[in-house]
């Protein structure tokens, strides 16, 4: 489901990942951890083409990406199958809840207007949301908002999931809802690449845990092996 | 109050006192003791009054300038030239000239509201045409041309336009009369086909006839009156002086030889003027009758302010956009093109857009209504400084919104169109606001190009009722009117964007 091999990326001359190759398997849950600056983030959004590489492949969900800039089809095909949720949830602020979530199922996918909106309640029901369909983000906790994020994400149906650091902005409550949210995706199979600092989780939810260090692959294995 | 403030008011005060002393207007002592008979005309009015020296065009030329040396003389000092715009010359009486010399005609309005010397010239109106084209005599005028009523170019001002003005609304002849800031532009109009007529002096045509080899002149002259030199009327010892003075001239014998070296038929003005007859001056008109009489033309005046801004203002919105989306996101090559764009607009006079669209374009065979051109011009000129309020706005919208929206499998248009514009336009808001009061003001200058909005008609109406401050008023408050509740709706965007983002009033 997800190959990268051998990756290398610079920034402003240094190189952030060094030669970088992992594998995640279909319905695995990998988590990517490592020290600040390590290249966690960057290595992410190569998988969906946010950040583009000099060398190596990366392939995901059937979609190939090459080194350096990819087409605008290529990448908009990827993305359709693999879903992002950033750390500072991102959610459009100009649009309600409801709009969020069905927002790129019509645009990209032009599902009707009412079969989106009914999938889109079923999501936001599942992330325990349901009866803020109507509100705008911003007056929601943050923890509301990076469900709401993981239910515009799901709303595409993806293949693959990639969250990074989805709850170092939250506090411990908020954390534990969204956790309870990502694991429930993950016993129902869904294929995910997680960057996160919490060992905790990790060890929870994880099938395979890869360990970077400046920019190169430490060390990786299961989590029972690795934590 | 500040302990100094007395004193600054006083020290103001001075400077006041000051200023009006070294100011001109002043009675025919002072303009002696000064060596200087300051008067005002327009080189844009043209010759053979006033106009640049094609030998030398920081000089003046024409057989006003002759005349003004002469008549100085006769006062015991010298001439010197104020240039102004021809329909506002009489304003300048009693701030920064002494007198007026500019092919004034004698009206029983300026007997009224000014100090009007004897006459110093006969003129005669004269309509014209293009050489083998319609109208071909003055006659026909009194039905409509083949595309609706004649277009009749005359000066803002003049006596051409109050003659053709008076006679529409007669009914006799069935012309739209369209002003102009000065005599050239109606005959560079009529040239280019813009218009299909053009009333003015008969001198001025004979002067220009050979550079408009395409016109002609239509008929025998129709109508005619008199020049006068204008003062104010707080100045009659001055006003006396240059009575005397033309007294002179004409039985001397040097106002003759000077209208026959400018081929102005000396003899035959020397009679027109010997039988001149005199002019009563108007009766005063009361406010009321006065508002009566102004505010519907105000009014409709304020129609065509809004029409301006209305019609324009979206198109510039649209354009804006579009050039600061190019510039942000567009292919590489289009980027300096569009920053060109830009600059060339925001770089040079909306007067000057205005006249490139107005007067070349007909020379290249693109000829655009008065009204068109004006909304285009404006619509060009804004969109510069929208796409510049707009790539702001654009650019203030957070980097991981575009992310999250390319995240989710949308094109990079679709981004902009769904997530990055809509917010972008948000925010925006406050400026693009104040930026339409702004375009509402500058609708002004639309009167260059002959389209008469709110101040053209107010400035008309001021002059040629001498109710100079009265009509300030009454305009002022019209256009308080229109700015007012769209400085509100400023507001009111502001307030909203004030609140944290999202959240529902
Ligand atoms: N936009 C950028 N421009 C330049 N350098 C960057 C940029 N983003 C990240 N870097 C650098 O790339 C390296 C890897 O950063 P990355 O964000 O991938 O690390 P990370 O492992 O996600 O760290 P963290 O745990 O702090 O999020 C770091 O040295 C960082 O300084
Ligand atoms: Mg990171």
């Amino acid at each position: 489901m997800i190959q990268v091999e051998s990756l290398t990326k610079h920034r402003s001359g240094v190189p952030v990942l060094d030669a970088v190759s992992m594998a995640g398997e279909e319905g695995g849950v990998t988590a990517l951890v490592g020290p600040s600056g390590s290249g966690k983030s960057t290595l992410l959004r190569c998988l969906n083409g946010l950040d583009c590489f000099e060398a190596g492949a990366v392939s995901i969900a059937g979609h190939r990406l090459a080194p350096g800039s990819n087409p605008g089809g290529v990448l908009e095909a990827l993305r359709r199958d693999v879903g992002m949720v950033f750390q500072q949830f991102n959610l459009f602020p100009h649009l309600s809840v409801l709009d969020n979530v069905t927002l790129a199922p019509r645009t990209v996918l032009k599902t009707p207007a009412a079969e989106a909106r009914s999938r889109a309640v079923d999501l936001l029901d599942r992330v325990g949301l349901k009866s803020f369909a109507a509100a705008r983000p911003a007056t929601l906790s943050g923890g509301q908002q990076q469900r709401v994020a993981i239910a515009r994400a799901l709303a595409m149906q993806p293949r693959v999931m990639l969250f990074d650091e989805p709850t170092s902005a939250l506090d411990p409550k908020m954390t534990a809802e969204v956790l309870d949210v990502i694991v429930d995706l993950a016993k129902a199979g869904q294929t995910m690449v997680v960057v996160t600092h919490d060992h905790g989780f990790a060890k929870r939810a994880a099938t395979w845990v890869v360990e970077l260090a400046a920019g190169k692959v430490a060390r990786q294995g299961t989590a029972a092996e690795m934590l | 109050m500040s302990p100094r403030l007395p004193r600054r008011i006083a020290s103001i005060g001075l400077i006041i006192v000051t200023l009006s002393c070294v100011a001109a207007g002043a009675e025919l002592d002072d303009v002696q003791r000064r060596g200087e008979l300051v008067w005002a005309a327009d080189q844009e009015g043209g010759g053979p009054h006033v106009f640049p020296d094609p030998a030398d065009p920081r000089r003046i030329s024409g057989f006003e300038v002759e005349l003004t040396e002469l008549i100085a003389g006769e006062l015991g000092v010298k001439g010197r030239f104020l240039q102004g715009q021809w329909d506002r010359l009489p304003l300048l009486l009693g701030q920064s000239a002494d007198c007026v010399i500019n092919g004034i005609e004698l009206t029983p309005e300026r007997r009224r509201d000014y100090s009007c010397s004897r006459p110093y010239f006969g003129y005669a109106l004269q309509l014209l045409g293009r050489r083998g084209a319609a109208p071909a005599s003055f006659a026909e005028l009194a039905d409509p041309g083949p595309s609706g009523p004649w277009r009749v170019g005359v000066l803002t001002g003049s006596a051409a336009e109050m003659e053709m003005r008076a006679r529409s609304v007669r009914g006799e002849v069935q012309v739209e009369v369209i002003g102009y800031d000065g005599t050239l532009d109606s005959l560079e109009q009529l040239q280019s086909g813009v218009l299909d007529a053009a009333v003015m002096d008969d001198c001025i045509f004979a002067f220009y006839a050979d550079r408009y080899a395409k016109l002609r002149a239509v008929d025998r002259p129709f109508a005619g009156g008199f020049y006068t030199v204008l003062t104010s009327k707080a100045t009659p010892g001055l006003a006396a002086a240059i009575d005397a003075a033309l007294g002179t001239l004409i039985t001397d014998g040097r106002l003759k030889a000077l209208y026959d070296r400018w081929d102005l038929a000396g003899r035959q003005q020397m009679l027109i003027l010997r039988d001149a007859a005199e002019v009563p001056p108007a009766s005063q008109r009361t406010l009321v009758e006065l508002i009566r009489q102004t505010l519907p033309l105000l009014l409709s005046s304020a129609g065509m302010t809004i029409v301006l801004a209305c019609a324009s203002f979206p198109i510039a919105i649209a354009i804006g956009l579009a050039v600061a989306i190019g510039r942000l996101h567009g292919p590489v090559w289009l980027a300096p093109f569009l920053t060109g764009y830009v600059e060339v607009l925001r770089g040079t006079p909306l007067m000057l857009q205005l006249y490139a669209i107005f007067f070349l374009l007909p020379k290249v065979g693109l000829v655009l209504p008065a009204l068109l051109a004006a909304i285009l011009g404006l619509a060009l000129n804004y969109s510069a400084y929208e796409s510049e309020i707009y790539r702001a706005g654009l650019k203030a919208v957070p980097l991981g919104q575009f992310e999250a929206a390319l995240s989710l499998g949308l094109s990079k248009w679709q981004a902009l169109r769904h997530v990055l514009v809509p917010q972008a336009v948000r925010i925006v808001m406050p400026p693009v606001t104040s930026d339409f009061i702004a375009l509402f003001k500058d609708t002004s200058v639309c009167s260059a190009i002959t389209v008469i909005e709110l101040t053209k008609r107010y400035s008309v109406l001021a002059l040629s009722t001498g109710r100079i401050v009265e009509l300030a008023v009454v305009t002022a408050l019209l256009y308080l009117c229109m700015s007012w509740p769209l400085a509100l709706v400023s507001r009111w965007f502001e307030a909203r964007l004030e609140r944290p983002a999202g959240t529902t009033p």
